[in-house]
């Protein structure tokens, strides 16, 4: 088959500066799922940013600093509609999927966790959404529970037999597994536990950038993400909130630009979002974030899910047909830009370095899941991970360095 | 593409033909190096006769570097007395860990091989594994 009758996409890499760079034209970068590189658009709107409109943000009084709010708050608008939110004050910002979860344990769940409750993730999350709810049950004496997988990577929604159950404060997972690639049925999870009441928080980081995502249908009560695995800058991430979670939630970090009022003994707090970002606003980050959006939508999301799914159902299709190589979760109808695999015999640190030395970028090691690491009972997966800029030539890149490390390990 | 070929003739020999590995039974002291970030393990045992390391083995799992420096450990440190291995530990945690690049003393044997791995920082654990566990078992003794 061509390239062209499979792949939705025109070549991007023209949109790509490092891409494009002489020094890595023989880059073939499949490590996406870490962090993606960056389109012009986005590294030229922060470079304007800086150049033509910097100033504080909501505290000047002088018209560079009014455009230089008017430009934060377009970036936070830009957010709610690419996301669907109903209002833009629904999104904070964050500086990570991380803090995200953080703040919504810290300020959200720990006030409302009792001795005995529950708080259900996954066995495929990452640590980021793995620890700060062990931490706070711990605290509150009360138990993370664990929605164990079956055999092909998929939930095993059947044994989690409480996960509805009256006990149930929150439910939190990831749309898209950072490891196994498959994507979660989050839609038909948040209707069922919206029905009782139980709040859902998704870790949309690794689909928001591949998979269009409207939080009016999909219902959740919390969706976190970042910039860097969606072509934006690193540093700034988003937190959605339905608006009662949020009036809900205390603020984490204290200090300047959350409060209005206080007293050596009182204080009330700033209206939401700006409660819950605390200290001078990340301004050129926001424009990064924003131009980031902008891209996507530019290409269009729909387009951009048939592309990636296309070349990592090709690339999942050719890997497994290699002796001596494993894929750890079978590609499933709803497999999403990731594919993890191991080759028995050789460490996934020696196939990343070989493949690296051939000129093809990817990651190696737990991918900060360790609980699915010893439920799989495996120290390390290889990781292949896809973006818009990905072609058939990345593909054949990576069999070619597989059939090197095979050569050299045999 | 790579400088100089990190996976070295000498290097995959002694990964795929690792010296001194199998089970410590009878050892006088073992003890173990472990780097959680990759789940690499190995166990060093040491077998003396006076002040000599009369043999040096080892067991465990890691990727290709890890393996073949353990193997190559076991390979230098054998016949050393206790000081002269505790100084070999030394000379490689200058080369792979916080050493001043002055005061490196670049080794001359077979553990040349390992050198290409200071141009990786993130492989230089790998290497240093088996000699922390060496060095535990020195000071153990």
């Amino acid at each position: 088959m061509s390239e062209s009758a499979f792949l939705l996409l025109e070549n991007k890499i023209a949109d790509f500066p490092l891409l494009q760079s002489a020094q890595h034209s023989c880059l073939h970068y499949l490590d996406n799922a870490a962090t993606t590189q960056k389109p012009a658009s986005v590294i030229s709107a922060m470079a304007d940013c800086y150049q033509s409109c910097y100033a504080p943000i909501h505290r000047g009084l002088y018209p560079l600093a009014a455009a230089a709010t008017a430009l934060y708050e377009n970036s936070r608008v830009k957010l709610a509609g690419f996301i669907g939110a109903e209002k833009s004050e629904q999104i904070v910002f964050t500086r990570s999927t991380t803090e995200a979860i953080n703040m919504v344990a810290w300020g959200w769940a720990r006030n409302r966790l009792q001795a005995g409750d529950y708080i259900w993730v996954t066995r495929m999350e990452h640590h980021s959404n793995f620890l700060p709810w062990q931490r706070i049950c711990k605290l509150c004496n009360a138990k993370l529970r664990i929605i164990e997988l079956h055999e092909d990577g998929t939930l095993n929604l059947d044994a989690a037999t409480e996960l509805f159950s009256k006990r149930t404060r929150l439910i939190a997972l990831c749309h898209v597994s950072n490891v196994l690639g498959g994507v979660n049925p989050v839609g038909a999870l948040c209707e069922q536990a919206a029905a009782l009441n139980i709040p859902v928080l998704v870790d949309a980081a690794q689909s928001v950038a591949h998979i269009p995502i409207d939080v009016g249908v999909l219902d959740c009560d919390f969706l976190v993400f970042s910039a860097h695995k969606m072509y934006g800058p690193t540093g700034i991430g988003a937190l959605y909130a339905k608006s009662a979670r949020l009036e809900e939630m205390e603020p984490l970090l204290l200090g300047g630009g959350m409060v209005d009022e206080v007293s050596d003994e009182t204080r009330s707090w700033s209206a939401i979002p700006a409660r819950f970002e605390a200290g001078s606003p990340n301004l050129a980050d926001a424009v990064g974030f924003a131009a980031a959006v902008d891209y996507l939508g530019g290409i269009g999301m729909r387009r951009i899910e048939a592309h990636v799914d296309s070349l990592t159902r090709r690339a999942g299709a050719a890997l497994a047909r290699i002796d001596g190589l494993r894929l750890i979760a079978p590609m499933t109808p709803t497999s999403a830009s990731i594919i993890s695999f191991d080759m028995p015999g050789i460490h996934p640190h020696d196939i990343a370095q070989v493949l690296g030395e051939c000129g093809v970028a990817v990651r190696a090691g737990h991918h900060c899941c360790q609980p699915l690491m010893h439920s799989l009972g495996l120290s390390a997966t290889t990781r292949a991970s896809f973006g818009v800029y990905n072609r058939q030539d990345d593909i054949d890149a990576l069999l070619a360095a597989i059939d090197r490390v095979r050569r050299l390990f045999a | 593409m790579a400088k100089e070929s990190f996976y070295s003739a000498v290097l995959l020999d002694h990964f795929r033909h690792s010296r001194n590995k199998g089970e410590l039974d009878g050892a006088d002291i073992v003890r173990r190096g472990h780097n959680p970030r990759c789940g690499d393990e190995i166990e060093v045992g040491l077998y003396l006769q006076g002040e000599k390391l009369a043999q040096v083995k080892f067991r465990g799992r890691g990727c290709s570097v890890c393996m073949a420096s353990a193997s190559m450990m076991t390979e230098a440190v054998t016949g050393c007395s206790k000081q002269e291995a505790y100084h070999l530990w030394e000379e490689m945690r200058d080369l792979f860990g916080d050493g001043n690049e002055n005061d490196v003393k670049h080794p001359t044997n077979n553990l040349q091989a390992l050198s290409v791995v200071r141009e990786y920082p993130a492989r230089q654990r790998c290497v240093l594994i088996s000699w922390e566990a060496l060095r535990d078992a020195l000071r153990g003794l």
